[in-house]
């Protein structure tokens, strides 16, 4: 009972939000019936259609995860992007660097390197917030731009691949690749490393007792405080639990999809992780539910482009009002 | 008093959300008497006297102000219809002098140059006329909260009211200056003015009111002529049929005599030379000795703002004090971590239930086991078992009469009195040896405040200690053993039980100490 009366604003939410996007489809003088068959079925009408919905859904619920899980803790994490590029820095370097390890050893290597680069990267605004009590806002924005530094001189530096024609590096050993769950279509078994996480993010927050610390702290800092709850402590370690997702969903970019480091890896992935976590109202267990909707809607958007030659930032328009939607369907259940 | 009526409220009803917090009320002002608005919290007096005043919009109803039907939209219109109110909380401003707090939002005469003589000539003719006594040069930082009281007083004033509504004056008030007040009450009424006085405290109202008005739970019960009735009928009419009063604590008619305490044992808390100064070097405790023994109740009385809220949290671990030691069963645990207090047994009732005490974001059974999260039976360290969690819990809201939807209900749904129940309950959940209880019943109906006062009497005869620090004379009085007045973050004095005498209490609360 309860489940199903909270879904229901979400369904009015995505109903409403495709009815206003429809008109300005229509405005622009294209078949609404039409797009909205590519946008909600390309994922489903073929295999291959399937397969690059998983693919997405495996770095946006990461991404997504990295913004919710400080969230719990009352922190904002907008840094998903820039730990997900030096996760991806330090997967690749390890890929690069120990060509010979076999692959048993070299697989997990790659991914504890990019969990633990990405989650150093989260624990530079951690330690700031903890020393120097400096916004976590402001030091994780920033700091994706250093990140973007940085990918840029390790794909142009003594590992950039001069056959290519944009700032990319050499490809990592092979037997760093990770292991393909089917071979055609393509998809490798990242997607299980990221439902791990999904089900370890779950049982940490809502069984443990760290995990109930966490939310506490969320909930009301200074009550959990009085009532002996390192509270900064709790803000240290959700920041850098956030690192190391998202410095995990570089390992996987890196040792699943490209098998090199390329510039612009990161994608959009930060903007429709903040917007999964929002449209989840931070809540984790939503979380997979929400991105594998965002990204049914990203691989239909592609194909709608495609087949029918509507401009995929359309689909933003979608992802945006639902969001908006979302957020006003509490404004309207609080009245 | 004559028999003129100055405001009538008619069927006032008023919801917030789907609680009805008025439902029909009727009152009527008559000129020149001091009405009092008795019942318990939740009765709905302030939000009856909020709309009279325009803070709040009425859902039906009407009101009459010397018999023209008026509509009062803002506190504005109130003061136009020569309507003031003086509220539980001031809105003043510290740098500003007393006068200029008047004079603030009135025409004053020489706007440019704030010239403020005539002012000051009008603001003191009005004091000496109702023996106010406030110095109105002075900054009003620099004033106790019963001169600020006077101030907001003043105000009203100044603006030319004939109605005056008082919202629970005598909160922070010392027993010398609540007769004071009275007095000047007394003093505006044989001018003319007439006085809306709302208390929970029948005392009060049986020693200064002419009519009194009995609200409970939105709804008006009675009013009488104070001169027609007994105490006991306004008890019924506070409390209602449900409530056993023979047994009650609260209406005990003698004191409770409790065992006497045995101070030959350990005491179960012991602050040594305790010592606070706060970063700026301001010292907020001095040089504070108090032990409490097994099975005693040991008071803290004191104006609001003299290091109660310090004390409370150095006794409870929250702050590491800068000086002396503290001991608990004789052990010192001075800086031990509030985890480690919690589990050698010690409890805490924050007086700031809403910033130091509750998790609105969170549900109700993740409330009731904060602090004890890590213990058995609901952790064993590192996983929580929900189950048990939840069995409890279902148990606490049962026990505690906490209104809700179940465990699982978002905290952020409790009113202020629930959120006080649940913080009772979780104090009380764990065997503990020591309470630190800071304001614990405020916020609580009649029954609830007897119920906690129940469970206190309780943890004496299991020979626990508590701490009980409290802005409420009378319950400190009813439940203490000893009462040791705090003033400016010095303890003055503690008294034995048979020293207990309001007017001793109320000369320490103002710093003045006993000539022995």
């Amino acid at each position: 009972m309860m489940p199903v009366r909270r879904i229901i604003p979400y369904l009015i939410a995505i109903a409403a939000s495709f009815a206003a996007a429809g008109i300005f489809i229509a405005a622009m003088g294209f078949d609404v019936g039409r797009a909205y068959a590519t946008i909600l079925f390309t994922s489903f009408r073929t295999p291959n259609g399937f397969v690059q919905t998983l693919l997405k859904f495996i770095p946006l619920t990461l991404q997504a995860l990295a913004f919710t899980v400080p969230l719990s803790a009352g922190k904002f994490n907008i840094g998903g992007e820039g730990q997900m590029i030096v996760g991806a820095i330090g997967a690749a370097a390890v890929g690069i660097l120990f060509p010979e390890l076999p692959i048993y050893l070299l697989v997990p290597l790659v991914i504890l390197a990019g969990v633990l680069a990405g989650a150093l990267w989260g624990l530079i605004p951690a330690w700031l917030l903890y020393r120097f009590n400096i916004n976590e806002i402001l030091t994780t924005v920033l700091l994706n731009f250093v990140s973007f530094a940085l990918i840029d001189i390790a794909a142009t530096g003594p590992w950039r691949d001069p056959a290519a024609g944009h700032p990319t590096t050499i490809p990592i050993s092979a037997s760093g690749y990770l292991p393909m769950l089917i071979r055609e279509p393509p998809l490798h078994s990242g997607l299980i490393l990221a439902v791990l996480v999904v089900a370890a993010v779950y049982i940490f927050t809502s069984r443990t007792v760290s995990g109930y610390e966490l939310v506490a702290t969320g909930a009301n800092p200074g009550a959990a405080a009085v009532f002996g709850i390192n509270v900064r402590r709790m803000f240290v370690l959700s920041l850098v639990m956030a690192g190391a997702i998202a410095g995990l969903s570089g390992a996987i970019e890196v040792a699943g999809v490209q098998h090199r480091l390329i510039v612009g890896l990161q994608s959009n992935f930060l903007v429709l992780g903040l917007i999964i976590g929002l449209i989840a109202k931070g809540n984790n267990l939503a979380v997979p539910f929400v991105a594998f909707f965002i990204a049914v809607l990203e691989v239909g958007a592609s194909a709608m482009q495609r087949t029918l030659m509507i401009p995929v930032e359309m689909v933003f328009i979608v992802e945006a009002l639902v969001l908006l939607f979302v957020l006003l369907s509490d404004v309207v259940r609080r009245r | 008093m004559d028999d003129e009526a100055i405001v009538e409220l008619r069927d006032i009803r008023k919801s917030f959300d789907a609680n009805v917090a008025l439902d029909g009320v009727s009152l009527s002002l008559l000129r020149a008497e001091i009405h009092g608005l008795l019942g318990g919290n939740g009765a709905g007096k302030t939000t009856l006297m909020n709309i009279l005043y325009g803070l709040y919009r009425k859902d039906s109803g009407e009101i009459l102000i010397r018999g023209q039907k008026v509509n009062i939209q803002s506190p504005r219109d109130a003061i136009q219809h020569k309507i003031g109110m003086v509220h539980q909380h001031f809105l003043q401003i510290g740098s500003y002098t007393v006068l200029e707090n008047i004079v603030l939002g009135t025409e004053v005469a020489h706007r440019f140059t704030m010239n403020l003589e005539e002012e000051a000539r009008k603001v003191q003719n009005l004091c000496e006329r109702f023996g106010l006594q406030v110095d109105v040069k002075a900054t009003l930082d620099t004033l106790p909260i019963g001169t600020r009281q006077k101030v907001e007083i003043l105000k009203a004033l100044y603006r030319g009211v004939e109605v005056l509504i008082l919202d629970e004056p005598t909160t922070n008030l010392t027993p010398q200056e609540v007769d004071t007040l009275f007095e000047s009450l007394r003093e505006m009424v044989k001018e003319g003015m007439s006085i809306v006085f709302i208390t929970h405290k029948l005392r009060e109202v049986m020693g200064i009111c002419d009519r009194i008005t009995i609200l409970r739970e939105g709804r008006k019960i009675t009013s009488m002529l104070r001169s027609d009735a007994s105490e006991e009928l306004f008890v019924r009419a506070m409390v209602g049929e449900d409530m056993n009063i023979e047994k009650s604590v609260f209406f005990a008619r003698e004191t409770y005599a409790t065992a006497s305490v045995d101070r030959t044992f350990t005491p179960i808390l012991e602050l040594k030379n305790l010592q606070l100064v706060s970063k700026e070097g301001v010292p907020l405790l001095k040089d504070i000795n108090v032990a409490v023994y097994p099975g005693e109740i040991l008071g803290v009385a004191g104006v609001a703002g003299n290091g109660q809220h310090e004390l409370a949290e150095c006794a409870a671990g929250v702050v590491r004090p800068t000086g002396g030691r503290i001991w608990m069963d004789g052990e010192d645990v001075t800086g031990a971590s509030i985890a480690d207090l919690a589990a050698k047994g010690l409890a805490y009732i924050p007086e700031d239930r809403l910033h130091d005490g509750f998790l609105p974001r969170a549900n109700v059974a993740q409330n009731l086991i904060l602090g004890y999260h890590r213990l058995q039976p609901y952790s064993d360290g590192r996983f929580i078992d929900w189950k048990t969690v939840f069995q409890k819990s279902r148990e606490f809201i049962q026990e505690y009469n906490i209104k809700t939807g179940g465990p699982q209900d978002p905290g952020g749904n409790l009113s202020g009195g629930n959120i006080q129940r649940v913080m009772i309950a979780r104090a009380f959940s764990m065997p503990c040896k020591l309470l630190v209880a800071h304001n614990p019943t405020r916020g609580l109906d009649i029954a609830s405040m007897d119920f906690v006062y129940r469970k206190l009497l309780e943890r004496k005869n299991r020979r626990n200690a508590t701490l009980l620090i409290s802005e409420d004379l009378d319950e400190l009085m009813l439940m203490s053993d000893r009462i040791a007045v705090i003033y400016r973050g010095q303890i003055l004095d503690v008294l034995e039980r048979s020293r207990f005498d309001k007017y001793t209490i109320g000369r320490l609360m103002s710093g003045i100490r006993e000539v022995a």
